[in-house]
């Protein structure tokens, strides 16, 4: 088994180092314009003269922020949301065809009414980026919470159970797996969102530093910004898969 | 010795029923389920119950630990009627794969019980350790539910249930799922079990033969709605024996007299 990892492991790599080294081929070939496509070379330069600078990290660590604020208050709200009308069969009936309507809308309908809500503001950002990201939790959440095992409730009242233990020891560890799927789906649609209100709002972040150096043709700078971008949704999605598996290792284990 | 366990049903407070049933008639659905039923158990005393499926055994269980109130009539626990479970009263389900926490170890699992007890966490490991020891499974207490085999998880089912220091153990065919080898050796255990710790216990099965040789008296219901159709009185010695006491005549008459009645109810 280890060695098959290691032999996928090598594979993806390999397929990675081809696609750059195919880049770079296209690029000192000129297949296409310097003045779009920089070889990885000059992104990598520019990577690096970035981060010397400070400037590229700054940007960085803007994107970031918007993220993790967007995405916190998303998960924080998603989950408690998602307990309570998961959690009581009259809170979903009521509840669900709001759910099912505003559900489909774009979050991109939804920026329009923010900005006029807030102004080209950080709050304007955050609302955006939570409302966007909170779906797949809210979903997940209620989806977690409404289908956890009925024995386990019978359990739990004939061990007169508190509410609040009933929701802590049975409830939420049992909708986990469903809450942190959905808190993985969300961590992309945050930073998705939060390079679009960097772009719309002129926030400091890198949406704002890919726009800046695309009007001003510099395409190095160009594909600095978006290779972090990349990175960053690589990052978050493999911390959350790491989470993921330490907590839900009981799913795994066994038969 | 003997005499003492087989007289025990008989014994200190034997005219007080623990579990007391009157008049009891249930309508789920607008159907009634149980009709009528009537029965005491005395404190100590090993009740099982058999009958067709669908006639009503689960439904019984779960008016005896108050997960259902009855339409008419009452059920009483200690002189005192049952509004809402309780937790001296266990109950052991039959879906162990359901009852168990999955992200919970077996030590998770027992100590789900000593928390909503109250105990402080300082006492719960030795007493957790006693219990996973009591039910065979000392060497598991790291293992997850799904890494356990079904006899497994319900040996758990049953510490858990060990752990509330119940007055009351109600078994809902505890061991339907399981082959028959397992089956007879979980019979002993849960014999030695009861006889350590004085609990009543209502024990369901569809299995005549395990009914015979675990209970004091049998009850047979008659379906739709359920009703109690038989009662014996099961004198067979104890402590039973696998071989012995299935080959008593005693043991034989009374299989012959349930089967007849199995038979006839579902005609
Ligand atoms: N919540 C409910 N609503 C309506 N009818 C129910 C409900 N629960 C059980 N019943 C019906 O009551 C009857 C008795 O069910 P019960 O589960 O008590 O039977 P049982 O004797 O335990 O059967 P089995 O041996 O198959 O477990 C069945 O006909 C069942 O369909
Ligand atoms: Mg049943």
């Amino acid at each position: 088994m280890n060695r098959a990892v290691l032999y996928w492991r090598a594979a993806s790599f390999a397929v990675a180092a081809g696609f750059v080294g195919l880049w770079q081929l296209i690029a000192d070939q000129r297949l296409v314009s310097p003045v779009f496509l920089p070889g990885p070379d000059r992104a990598w330069a520019s990577l690096v003269r970035g981060f010397a600078s400070g400037d590229l990290l700054d940007k960085l660590l803007g994107t970031l922020e918007h993220m993790a604020y967007g995405w916190f208050v998303a998960s924080i709200a998603g989950i408690a949301l998602g307990a309570m009308i998961g959690s009581s069969r009259t809170m979903r009936s009521y509840v669900a065809p709001s759910l099912e309507f505003l559900r489909p809308l774009p979050v991109s309908a939804v920026i329009p009414v923010a900005i006029a809500m807030f102004g080209l503001t950080q709050s304007m950002a955050l609302f955006v980026i939570a409302f966007g990201a909170i779906w797949p939790m809210l979903l997940a959440t209620i989806h977690g919470f409404a289908a956890v095992e009925p024995r386990l409730y019978e359990v739990a009242r004939s061990l007169h159970m508190s509410r609040l233990a009933i929701i802590f020891k049975i409830a939420l560890p049992s909708a986990s797996p469903d809450i942190l799927a959905g808190m993985r789906l969300s961590v992309t649609v945050a930073l998705i969102l939060s390079v679009v209100c960097e772009i719309l709002a002129g926030l400091d972040g890198l949406g704002h530093w890919v726009l800046l150096s695309a009007r001003a043709f510099r395409s190095a700078d160009l594909f600095a910004g978006v290779i972090l971008l990349g990175v960053i949704g690589y990052l978050t999605a493999l911390a959350m898969s790491v989470v993921e598996k330490r907590l839900l290792k009981w799913r795994s284990s066994g038969h | 010795m003997i005499a003492a366990v087989n007289q025990r049903a008989n014994g200190p407070g034997a005219g007080r029923a623990q579990i007391a049933f009157s008049g009891v008639t249930l309508n789920l659905g607008g159907k009634a389920i149980l009709e009528n039923i009537s029965l005491d158990v005395k404190p100590g005393e090993f009740l099982c119950i058999i009958g067709a499926s669908g006639c009503g055994k689960t439904t019984a269980l779960r008016l005896a630990a108050g997960l259902y109130q009855p339409t008419s009539g009452t059920v009483a626990f200690d002189g005192k009627p049952m509004l809402a479970p309780r937790r001296d009263i266990a109950i052991v389900f039959q879906d162990y794969g359901k009852a168990l926490l999955p992200w919970r170890t077996a030590f998770g699992n027992v100590s789900l019980a000593l928390e909503a007890s109250g105990m402080a966490a300082s006492q719960r490991a030795a007493r957790i350790d006693e219990l996973l020891k009591k039910v065979g499974l000392p060497n598991h207490a790291g293992k997850y539910p799904a890494e356990m085999s079904g006899g497994m998880q319900q040996r758990l089912q049953i510490a858990r249930c060990l752990a509330q220091e119940p007055k009351a153990l109600l078994m809902d065919e505890p061991f339907g799922a399981l082959d028959a080898m397992t089956r007879q050796g979980l019979q002993d255990e849960v014999l030695s079990l009861v006889r350590a710790s004085d609990a009543t216990v209502v024990f369901v099965t569809h299995d005549l033969e395990e009914a015979i040789y675990l209970g004091d008296r049998v009850i047979g219901l008659l379906p739709h709605p359920g009703r109690i159709g038989i009662e014996l009185k099961i004198d067979l010695p104890r402590p039973r024996d696998q071989l012995t006491t299935r080959e008593n005549p005693e043991f034989l008459r009374l299989r012959r007299e349930l089967f007849d009645f199995i038979k006839a109810s579902e005609a």
